[in-house]
């Protein structure tokens, strides 16, 4: 009972408030241009939940993910100013992230600092850093090409619906690429299994032969380079860059992957599970939103149906003895 | 609300002696009996040893009479009383205290804070009273005669002894509750130098001469019969024989404890050894100091020695989990001092503490076969699913490992199939050198014939193992050489066969005298 309470519960919540959103809003939710456009809406988010899966498979987190997306946003956009192409500001946005990213893995593993506190930190000073690059402006207009932009706009056609062209944008497709590439790292390669197996029993997996210390450091490259990647999606979603518009993918992100560590057999972190947390998530959103439930309503009620995910998972998992 | 001075001396002024009996109590793991009939009388004013080897059932005795286990028979009576005790509360209840090797403490509090763990703290107006808080513990602290430890000094800057002794100071600081008359201490002096030992005794002499009783488990011989009022030497789970001090003798003791026969426990040597395997020259590593051995193929080599005679930091070490100085070789080639050398040079390791240091319990078992020789298992990086599959099936009969399937938690088996399952692990990458860590611990007796033939099977196919081991029977039955360790050198090598029990007990209890 406890396991399959454990490893189905949130599936089958995840269904009821699926179905719950189909009867009251026929016509609207369950179509195939709502979940087009929500898949857009969440792209970033799944960027990050993924990423931020790879750092939860060892046992530690990233609480700096948002403030380096808003960080790595206007300095791509900052590039755009000063004149360069989108190469350079992509690969300057990039490069922040993985910088800010072994910063962050150089202090939780070399140095040994909490990874709570070390990406608090972190999170403060790239949050300060994007303020500083963009003068505390909205970045926007003409400097930003059309090229990055319109990235954005486009998408993937899949064919018509109801006499209008169905399209799978960009972003969502990045967004699955990035989930593919996560997956192949995390389920399929030697590099993964030592992953899980330092956030399994560190002491072992040391005693093992995994160099704990060089793997801890370069999961956060992950976090850092998904991170900048959800920045520049952002910036190209809304052709401008804020040093805040980031931010709110932080607790999202670490949300996710809770919620999905909710629907695997040994509550560990997986990516397609990430992959269903988001989806949670936005479906929670979209759906209470078309409701026209109230805002602050509905953040009370999405952190409660996080609650209320979790409990059953932790319950499931005392019975069998795990905790 | 007054302050009042704690009573002075909670046993003073009691005349009768209290007592609490145990008889005939026999507790079973699943199909393990852990006791089959053990019997010990407590009473009040004098030190009662607790013998055994391992196994023998101390710790379950110890267990059941904190009520963290439910004797399955027996009785247990306090001051002619039956006593039901169904948890710890009930213990403490009975004025039962208990002190482990390793003492739990908050080391950021104050001693006296500490103290005060299982106390109310004083207080006046709704805050802490911190005078009277010191004065208690600096009271209770001089009751026992410990002047050197002061109340407000930081736990954290104390050592093992000090800490114990604290521990034991906090048991009389006067409370509501019963007060406790009876103290359980297991192993105390396995982690702490001579002169803390030397205090430590001070102490139980002061405990003693209030009228508490104290129940001493130890291993360590010359303490026992330095102490020891009365002797109670438990063996496969039930008692051989009680005696007083006036009768106390140590070969008797000694006897009692090994007066078994090893039985068919143990495969037959083979007594075909090969070229040296592994050669370890100077090798230093705390508490190790320059030691130098050699093991060669087909031989399987044990080590025996007191806790903290380096035994277990000799595998340690060996394994890459320390930083060593010194020269080690397998097959001729010098190996790096990390985990990823060693096990890629073909040694492998079953620790000690397989919970701790050896499985990953929440995940499949498979998972953990796998993870040393993940090198091996992949392709480019990508693993190789099929031969995983195939090594876990593989390695998982050969060790007769009870399990349904390699997705199987570990958590989900008993304590002999986690052993092997890292059994397994051990052999997925072909070894040259086995290091086994207490292979036998905490597993039953079928297990225990099943890994011995198995460690046996893999001498012959000429791996060099080597066992560190605190079972006696054991290192006798299964090694060829045993390498006695004291103080962190080999202080001599045995041949394993012709060996006693009583002969090794006495080699090792020996050097720890001298």
């Amino acid at each position: 009972m406890g396991q399959s309470l454990r490893s189905y519960g949130t599936l089958i919540g995840v269904a009821g408030i699926i179905l719950l959103f189909w009867v009251l809003l026929p016509g609207t939710f369950m179509t195939a241009r709502n979940w087009l456009n929500m898949s857009q809406q969440l792209s970033m988010l799944i960027v990050v939940a993924s990423v931020m899966t790879v750092v939860m498979a060892i046992g530690d987190f990233d609480l700096s993910v948002g403030a380096m997306a808003s960080l790595a946003g206007v300095v791509a956009a900052v590039l755009f100013v000063q004149g360069y192409g989108v190469p350079v500001a992509l690969l300057g946005a990039l490069m922040v992230g993985l910088l800010g990213g072994a910063l962050n893995g150089a202090l939780v593993s070399l140095l040994g600092i909490l990874p709570f506190v070390a990406t608090l930190a972190t999170l403060t000073i790239f949050s300060g850093a994007a303020f500083m690059v963009s003068g505390g402006k909205t970045i926007s207009g003409k400097a930003i090409p059309d090229a990055f932009s319109g990235f954005a706009k486009g998408g993937m056609a899949l064919g018509t619906i109801a006499d209008k062209p169905a399209v799978l944008p960009w972003l969502s497709v990045l967004a699955l690429g990035v989930v593919a590439v996560i997956w192949v790292v995390l389920e399929q390669t030697a590099y993964g299994r030592r992953l899980y197996a330092i956030g399994g029993n560190m002491e072992a997996a040391r005693l093992a032969g995994v160099k704990v210390v060089r793997l801890r450091l370069t999961a956060f490259l992950f976090t850092g380079a998904g991170a900048a990647l959800a920045g520049l999606m952002y910036a190209s979603r809304v052709a401008s860059a804020n040093p805040t518009q980031g931010d709110g993918l932080m607790l999202a992100a670490i949300a996710a992957v809770f919620l999905g560590m909710t629907m695997t057999p040994g509550g560990q972190p997986r990516v397609l599970a990430t992959l269903a947390g988001v989806v949670v998530l936005g479906v929670l959103d979209n759906g209470l939103t078309q409701l026209q439930v109230d805002s602050y309503l509905r953040e009370v009620l999405v952190g409660a149906i996080i609650l209320v995910a979790v409990s059953i998972s932790a319950i499931g998992r005392r019975s069998l003895g795990l905790r | 609300m007054a302050t009042s001075e704690p009573p002075a001396g909670i046993f003073v002024n009691r005349k009768i002696m209290r007592h609490l009996v145990l008889e005939g109590v026999a507790k079973a793991y699943g199909a393990t009996l852990a006791l089959r009939s053990a019997s010990v009388s407590l009473q009040g004013g004098e030190i009662h040893a607790l013998m055994g080897e391992n196994g023998a059932g101390k710790s379950t005795l110890i267990r059941v009479l904190a009520g963290l286990e439910r004797a399955d028979a027996g009785q247990l009576t306090l001051d002619g009383v039956a006593l039901r005790l169904t948890g710890p509360q009930d213990a403490a209840a009975a004025g039962l205290r208990f002190l482990h090797q390793e003492v739990q403490v908050v080391p950021g509090l104050s001693v006296a804070e500490n103290m005060h763990l299982a106390h109310p703290l004083p207080q006046r107006w709704g805050l802490v009273d911190w005078r009277r808080l010191y004065r208690a513990a600096g009271v209770a602290l001089g009751q026992l005669g410990i002047g050197h430890i002061d109340p407000r000094a930081g736990m954290a800057g104390l050592g093992p002894g000090d800490r114990m002794l604290v521990r034991i100071a906090a048991t009389v600081i006067a409370g509501e509750g019963p007060e406790p008359w009876l103290y359980v201490l297991d192993e105390p002096t396995a982690a702490l130098t001579q002169p803390e030992a030397e205090r430590l005794f001070a102490v139980i002499g002061r405990l003693v001469a209030r009228g508490a009783g104290v129940l001493y488990v130890s291993h360590r011989m010359d303490e026992v019969m330095r102490l020891a009022d009365r002797v109670t030497v438990l063996r496969d789970g039930a008692l051989v024989s009680t005696v007083d001090r006036a009768a106390m003798d140590r070969d008797r003791i000694i006897f009692d404890m090994t007066g078994r026969e090893l039985g068919t426990l143990f495969p037959a040597r083979s007594g075909v050894t090969g070229a040296v395997v592994l050669e370890v020259e100077a090798m230093c590593a705390p508490p190790l100091a320059a030691v130098t051995l050699a093991v060669r193929a087909g031989e399987v080599l044990g080590l025996a020695g007191l806790s903290g005679s380096g035994r277990n930091a000799l595998l340690k070490a060996l394994i890459g989990a320390v930083p060593r100085r010194g020269r080690v070789l397998v097959d001729g080639v010098a190996v790096a001092a990390t985990p990823e050398a060693a096990w890629a040079a073909g040694m492998a390791y079953v620790p000690r503490d397989r919970r701790a240091e050896g499985v990953m319990l929440r995940e499949g078992l498979g998972r953990t076969v796998v993870l040393p020789h993940l090198r091996a298992l992949s392709r480019a990086g990508f693993l190789d699913h099929a031969a995983q599959r195939r090594v876990v099936a593989d390695r998982a009969a050969k060790v007769r490992l009870k399990a349904r399937g390699a997705s199987q938690p570990v958590a989900e088996l008993s304590g002999g199939n986690q052993q092997k399952v890292l059994f397994s692990r051990a052999l997925a990458g072909w070894p040259r050198v086995l290091l086994l860590d207490e292979p036998t611990r905490g597993v039953d007796v079928a297990a225990k014939a099943d890994i011995y033939a198995l460690i046996r099977g893999l001498a012959d196919q000429g791996v060099a193992v080597i066992v560190a081991s605190s079972d006696l029977p054991e290192l006798i039955g299964l090694c060829d050489r045993i390498a006695l360790l004291q103080a962190g050198r080999i202080a001599r090598e045995m041949a394993a066969e012709a060996l006693t029990e009583a002969a090794l007990l006495a080699a090792i209890y020996e050097g720890e005298a001298a």
